[in-house]
């Protein structure tokens, strides 16, 4: 992530408006509302309005040109104008030229130009519907016609000049619309008597060229200054641009909060856990083929159509290509780990991976044995857990949080030693023996860390909201964990749901007869959409907030630069 | 006194007919408070769409457990284990209930208030998943109970 400077900025009243349009040019810098802060410095900045009749003079010459452009039947969107240079006048000066300029333009004459040339050709043609008899006297239709030909001509040298007018036209648009804009920014600015103060946030790397824009347009007759940030003062943040293949990654984590300045981007990392938990609820090898497939299609029409012309959801489809192919590559994997084929059909066999103590990974049908099952996804709920708090403590060091560092290391602990005391006595149903046989696991791997977690909290904040920050762990270890019981429950609904098909259409032992491939078909059809936006929404939300609300804020602000549009 | 293969019937009654219903209140609720905001802001209904999909969700816990104590009915020969397949559906009944009721009552509010302010999503979102959450706990429980069968 760029590093973010503040930059204070003290100019002349003449030169703000010039300073403002050549920032606004280049688009590196987002100006802070200071009016806030203006009672800290009573006395000495007021605050800094631009007057309001320059306001209404945009509106009103804006409205002037549109109506132009509409009396001579020209279409804004069809023209490209080239950009306009920056001056150094002062707004005022600028709308009075533009005004000055518009005027000169010759729009009237040849709107009454070619009214009269349209009236003529009515004229002539009543002159052509006449009876014979009437057409006597030739002499006046000559004559008519002899007018037409010169209004004719006079229209036509103007209208070889109307490409010009449109041109003229439409910079003088562009060059009221950025004084508006100029006008606008300033709402949020300071003064004293002469001078005006304003504060902007500017990347690391284009603090130089700001300064020297400043330094240009004022002729030197400026102080900028940089200014460190304020304990608690937010950040805009500018995130590295991610690889195409993960913008719907990027999509789903923006949607939950933006990333602030210190913190870890989850981004990356959400493209590889993301499609882990997918695909252990969706495991599938025949339905992942189909996403892989159904990914790579899309894949490929993205970068056929362009998106701003695709509708809502179709660009949405199309923005998430690749991430349905990582998605169908997680479903085929976990597929074949649970010997799933369009269903428990029976074609493949479950593949062992590995076994931890009471913890099966693969090697078994889920739909059969759904105690391994829960207990693979408890497995699968902790270590993403964990991740989720190892990032918590890369985060407090990042944001030199030494005080707040323990924390995560004894909910880790905590989370770690409630599993081994689970792996090794049993769940609630033997609770008791967790106090009989095992007491002094108990108060090594549950109570030593809970206690630790809010002596440490305490230190850090205070001692009352350490003891609210035990109960909340407390219950939200419990409850979190028992939260990704879904992994187990989805991937049995997703068995289930095949496996209703697969007995209607007759498969036996992984033998599909031919009658029995419409059935598959359609319930593919339906699990793939029904089931899979199911499974879709449950990894979203295992990630929003059991996983997210382990490390990440999402209280950040973006960086949005100044630009005129 | 109840013939066992009767109430065992009855626990797979309960078990897929209740969470029908509790999602269906969740989505006729959410679907009609995301129908009145998709004509003012329809860029929202991406983001809204998980109230309704959660709803969905409750009757597809409902047929798993259904379809788990179908599995069983030729286990239903005593009285005893037939009581635990009746229980099994109330528990995974009342457990999607109260589910139905939170996503239905939080949902719509999340619905209006992203309308509103688009940036609180994230935070009101919360109310929506944690009453969603109430349905897996009893999907837990009623899992151990026809374990147990």
């Amino acid at each position: 992530m760029t590093e973010m400077r503040k930059l204070a900025v003290v100019v002349f009243e003449d030169d703000v408006d010039a300073v403002i349009r050549s920032l606004g040019e280049a688009g590196i810098v987002q100006f802070i509302d200071i009016r806030a802060k203006l009672d800290e410095w009573k006395g000495t900045l007021t605050p800094h309005a631009v007057p309001a009749q320059i306001e209404s003079k945009c509106t009103d010459i804006l409205s002037r040109i549109d109506a132009s452009l509409k009396a001579l039947n020209l279409h804004p969107e069809t023209i490209r104008h080239q950009r306009l240079e920056i001056t150094r006048k002062r707004t005022e000066d600028v709308l009075a030229e533009v005004e000055k300029k518009l005027a000169e333009l010759p729009v009237e004459s040849i709107v009454e130009s070619s009214t009269r040339l349209e009236e003529r050709k009515i004229l002539l043609d009543k002159i052509g519907a006449m009876p014979a008899d009437e057409k006597t006297r030739i002499g006046t239709k000559l004559l008519e016609l002899r007018r037409l030909v010169e209004t004719e001509k006079r229209s036509i040298e103007e209208k070889s000049k109307l490409g010009e007018i449109r041109e003229n036209l439409l910079n003088l648009q562009e060059a009221v619309k950025i004084e508006r804009q100029v006008a606008e920014v300033q709402g949020e600015f300071a003064r004293t008597a002469k001078t005006i103060y304003f504060e902007v946030w500017v990347p690391d790397i284009h603090l130089k060229e700001a300064i020297e824009r400043i330094q240009k347009m004022t002729a030197g007759d400026c102080i900028t200054s940089e200014v460190s940030v304020g304990h608690g003062e937010k950040q805009p943040v500018v995130l590295k641009r991610v690889p195409s293949f993960l913008t719907a990654f990027e999509k789903l984590t923006l949607a939950s909060g933006y990333p602030s300045a210190h913190e870890v981007n989850p981004i990356p990392i959400m493209a590889i856990t993301f499609p882990i938990l997918f695909g252990i609820m969706f495991a599938d090898v025949g339905q992942g083929a189909l996403f892989v497939l159904v990914g790579a299609l899309l894949a490929y029409f993205k970068r056929k159509i362009k998106l701003e012309e695709a509708g809502d959801i179709v660009r949405y489809l199309l923005v998430s290509g690749e991430m349905f192919v990582l998605l169908g590559l997680s479903a085929m994997l976990w597929g074949f780990i649970f010997g799933e084929f369009f269903g428990p059909s029976g074609l493949l066999h479950p593949i062992q991976l590995g076994r931890i103590g009471p913890f099966y990974i693969g090697g078994f049908e889920p739909m059969h044995e759904p105690m391994k099952m829960i207990r693979l996804a408890i497995l699968v709920g902790a270590l993403h857990m964990s991740l989720g708090l190892i990032l918590r403590l890369v985060n407090n060091l990042k944001e030199h949080q030494i005080k707040h560092a323990p924390i995560p290391v004894c909910w880790l602990w905590l989370l770690w030693g409630g599993l081994l005391m689970w792996a090794q006595f049993g769940g609630i149903s033997s609770i008791s023996r967790w106090f009989a046989e095992g007491g002094a696991m108990l108060a090594g791997l549950i109570i030593a860390p809970l206690v630790l977690l809010v002596v440490f909290t305490g230190i850090a904040e205070g001692f009352m909201e350490g003891i609210g920050f035990g109960v909340e762990v407390f219950a939200e270890t419990l409850s979190h964990t028992l939260s990704y019981g879904r992994l187990m429950a989805l991937c049995l609904v997703h068995s289930v749901m095949n496996f209703l098909f697969l007995e209607l259409g007759g498969v036996e032992h992984g033998h599909f007869p031919l009658s029995s491939i419409p059935i598959i078909a359609t319930g593919t059809i339906l699990v793939m959409i029904i089931e899979g936006l199911i499974v879709f929404v449950h990894t979203l939300r295992l990630h929003w907030i059991e996983w997210f609300s382990k490390f990440y804020s999402g209280e950040g602000i973006p960086f949005k630069p100044f630009r005129f549009t | 006194m109840l013939d066992p293969s009767l109430t065992g019937l009855i626990g797979i009654l309960l078990a897929i007919g209740v969470p029908t219903i509790s999602a269906a209140i969740a989505i006729i609720i959410c679907g009609t408070a995301m129908a009145g905001v998709g004509t003012e802001k329809p860029e929202l209904l991406s983001k809204l769409i998980i109230t309704v999909v959660l709803g969905e969700a409750l009757a597809i816990y409902g047929l798993l457990i259904a379809f788990m104590l179908i599995s069983k009915l030729p286990n239903f020969t005593t009285m005893e284990a037939a009581s635990k397949g009746l229980m099994a559906g109330i528990i995974i009944a009342v457990g999607t209930g109260a589910a139905g009721a939170g996503i239905s009552y939080a949902g719509s509010s999340l619905i209006g208030a992203t309308a509103e302010r688009p940036e609180t999503y994230s935070s009101n979102v919360i109310g929506v998943v944690l009453s969603e959450a109430l349905a897996i706990y009893g999907l837990l429980i009623a899992f151990m109970v026809i374990g147990t069968i």
